[in-house]
């Protein structure tokens, strides 16, 4: 179910730049998709210029601004199709299927969220704490990646009002070095949070429910999978449940509770 | 306009369209998410997402990657059962029936008495079709690597058996295998229509990894890239029988589908490109009337199997 105004949007690349190692953010203006768009959502994108490349790359958002008519992607160049995405320059059109999956739900009565970010899961997740600022929620955010210059995101977090933002990389070149999960481990022991949400690797996020479980905190996590419409039709974007069952990631999800997901 | 006068209706075996364009089962799911992106209404049949008799889960991900022009997949017929199809779905394609546009319900199986129980399910649960298509050539739920419709003798078993079960216009999907024969074996036994083709199996491997870029070794690879291949066993499975062929395979485009009418086909129906131009089945039946209308003919029927060697 999606929260309405599904269409095939038509944007205009407003900037596309570079903001860390692999990462790039692209603010397309697409005042219908920006108003409809809630946060956890996403979109599918056609990137043109590649009549062998047929399939739409579905994307999370960091930002869907209603005001601006705007929306912004922070996403990793990881194959052809955002490589191409990432030679896009302002002014230059295309469309974008959206509003895709469902939004992060908020929790009734929470008061305090911990928001955790692995690598390029950091985009929904910034979307996340936006929607938790706006609604007087306090939050944490920990964010990981393999190295600092793969960093993006902690002065954008610490900018809506995160009380703590853990940084952690696998080398240590910035914050803890070791994983979310580490600096997770020990907000947990310290603080007593109502909702944990989570998007990145999903060895991290299984890292991240079994953490949340233990402390009998509910964790809502945003997966991914390989998908071509985006919007319940092709059936390929299958997600184990811990009941033997398939759910769909993009009409079911992409947000799951952890307890329900089969790890 | 000229194209107003040109008559679009189609009679595919029995399933009366009033233009040629359908949707393939599995890229359609069962029709109604499409109403966001256009007025589903337009077409001239849509084809659900297969149905057996009892919920299948399908295989484990990932069971799509992408490959040049074309993408492939091993969904292996993941649906809710016809029961559970009907109960979501059911007064919403009763309602789209009345507003013009034909249903065809395929029926999914691993075996003739799979078939049988899937389209006897069929015949008491939705009444509001209009045809039945039976999958015989789905890749994905092949066992020890057998089509149940990959041989003639094999189609002819199943058909057989579930035709006297049908009273509504019977469908066969066809392997993309052997076509003339099955084709012939599928008339003889009574199929009142063909659809081709299905995906062809394919492989892609992870060089880094070694392994399947999908849960299974193959999967099925669909797309414009099969397009080329689509048009040729449609032409042949058009020469071979007297029954009306409905054609598939890499339709995107108002010229993919007058390719495939020109070959023989009296239905064109548009699959993978519904994943990526969700509207793109509206706007080929706007450009197949406008074709037909620059051809000069004042009526589609005039043009299937009108090419020219």
């Amino acid at each position: 179910m999606t929260s309405g105004g599904l269409a095939v949007h038509e944007f205009t690349v407003a900037l596309n730049e570079g903001v860390a190692d692999g990462l790039m953010r692209i603010v397309i203006s697409a005042p219908e998709l920006a108003a409809a768009l809630a946060p956890g959502q996403f979109v599918n994108i056609h990137v043109p210029g590649d009549a062998s490349q047929i399939l739409r790359v579905p994307l999370s958002f960091s930002h869907a601004d209603a005001a601006a008519g705007t929306v912004e992607i922070v996403y990793a160049v990881v194959g052809d199709g955002t490589r191409r995405l990432s030679e896009m320059t302002a002014g230059e059109t295309s469309t974008a299927v959206g509003p895709c999956g469902n939004p992060w739900p908020t929790v009734p009565a929470a008061r305090r969220a911990c928001v955790v970010a692995g690598g390029v899961g950091v985009t929904p997740v910034v979307a996340c704490a936006r929607m938790l600022a706006a609604s007087g929620v306090a939050f944490d955010a920990v964010v990981g990646t393999q190295t600092a210059g793969k960093l993006w995101g902690t002065d954008v977090l610490e900018g809506l009002g995160a009380g703590a933002v853990a940084v952690t990389t696998d080398d240590g070149s910035a914050g803890r070095r070791g994983f979310t999960t580490d600096a997770l481990a020990d907000l947990l022991a310290e603080k007593d949070y109502d909702v944990v949400y989570t998007c990145g690797p999903e060895v991290m996020m299984a890292g991240v429910a079994r953490l949340c479980r233990d402390a009998g905190v509910r964790c809502l996590v945003s997966m991914e999978r390989m998908m071509c419409c985006g919007f319940g039709a092709c059936g390929t974007c299958n997600v184990a449940m811990a009941d033997g069952t398939y759910k769909s990631c993009c009409k079911d999800g992409p947000v799951f509770d952890a307890e329900e997901v089969a790890w | 306009m000229a194209e107003k006068n040109v008559s679009m209706a189609v009679d595919l075996g029995g399933v009366c369209m009033q233009n040629p364009v359908n949707t393939a089962s599995g890229t359609f799911a069962f029709g109604s998410v499409f109403e966001d992106f256009f007025d589903v209404s337009r077409l001239g049949a849509i084809t659900l997402k297969g149905c057996s008799a009892e919920p299948w889960p399908g295989n484990p991900a990932p069971r799509m990657c992408e490959v040049p022009s074309g993408m492939m997949n091993t969904v292996g017929l993941a649906n809710p059962g016809v029961a559970g199809m009907v109960e979501q779905y059911g007064e919403y394609l009763a309602g789209l029936e009345g507003r013009g546009c034909r249903v065809i319900v395929q029926a999914a199986g691993h075996s003739v008495d799979e078939y049988v129980a899937a389209v006897e399910l069929i015949e008491e649960l939705c009444p509001w079709a209009s045809g039945v298509e039976m999958n015989i050539s789905c890749p994905n739920i092949a066992r020890g690597g057998v089509l149940v419709g990959g041989t003639p003798e094999s189609a002819a078993e199943v058909v057989r058996a579930v035709r006297p079960r049908v009273r509504r216009p019977l469908l066969v999907k066809m392997a993309p295998v052997r076509v003339p024969e099955i084709a012939r074996a599928c008339e003889a036994e009574g199929a009142d229509a063909l659809s081709l083709i299905n995906t062809i199996n394919g492989m892609s491997i992870d060089v880094r990894t070694r392994r399947s870029r999908l849960s299974k070794p193959t999967g099925g690879v669909s797309g414009p890239a099969i397009h080329a291949i689509a048009v040729r066993m449609v032409w042949e499975a058009a020469q071979a029988v007297k029954i009306p062929i409905n054609g598939m395979g890499g339709i995107a485009t108002w010229r993919d589908a007058a390719e495939m009418i020109l070959a023989g086909a009296t239905s064109v129906t548009v699959g993978t490109a519904n994943f990526y131009d969700p509207a793109c089945a509206a706007d080929i039946v706007d450009g197949l009337s406008a074709w037909a209308a620059e051809q000069g003919v004042t009526d589609i029927n005039e043009l299937i199997g009108a090419f020219e060697c």
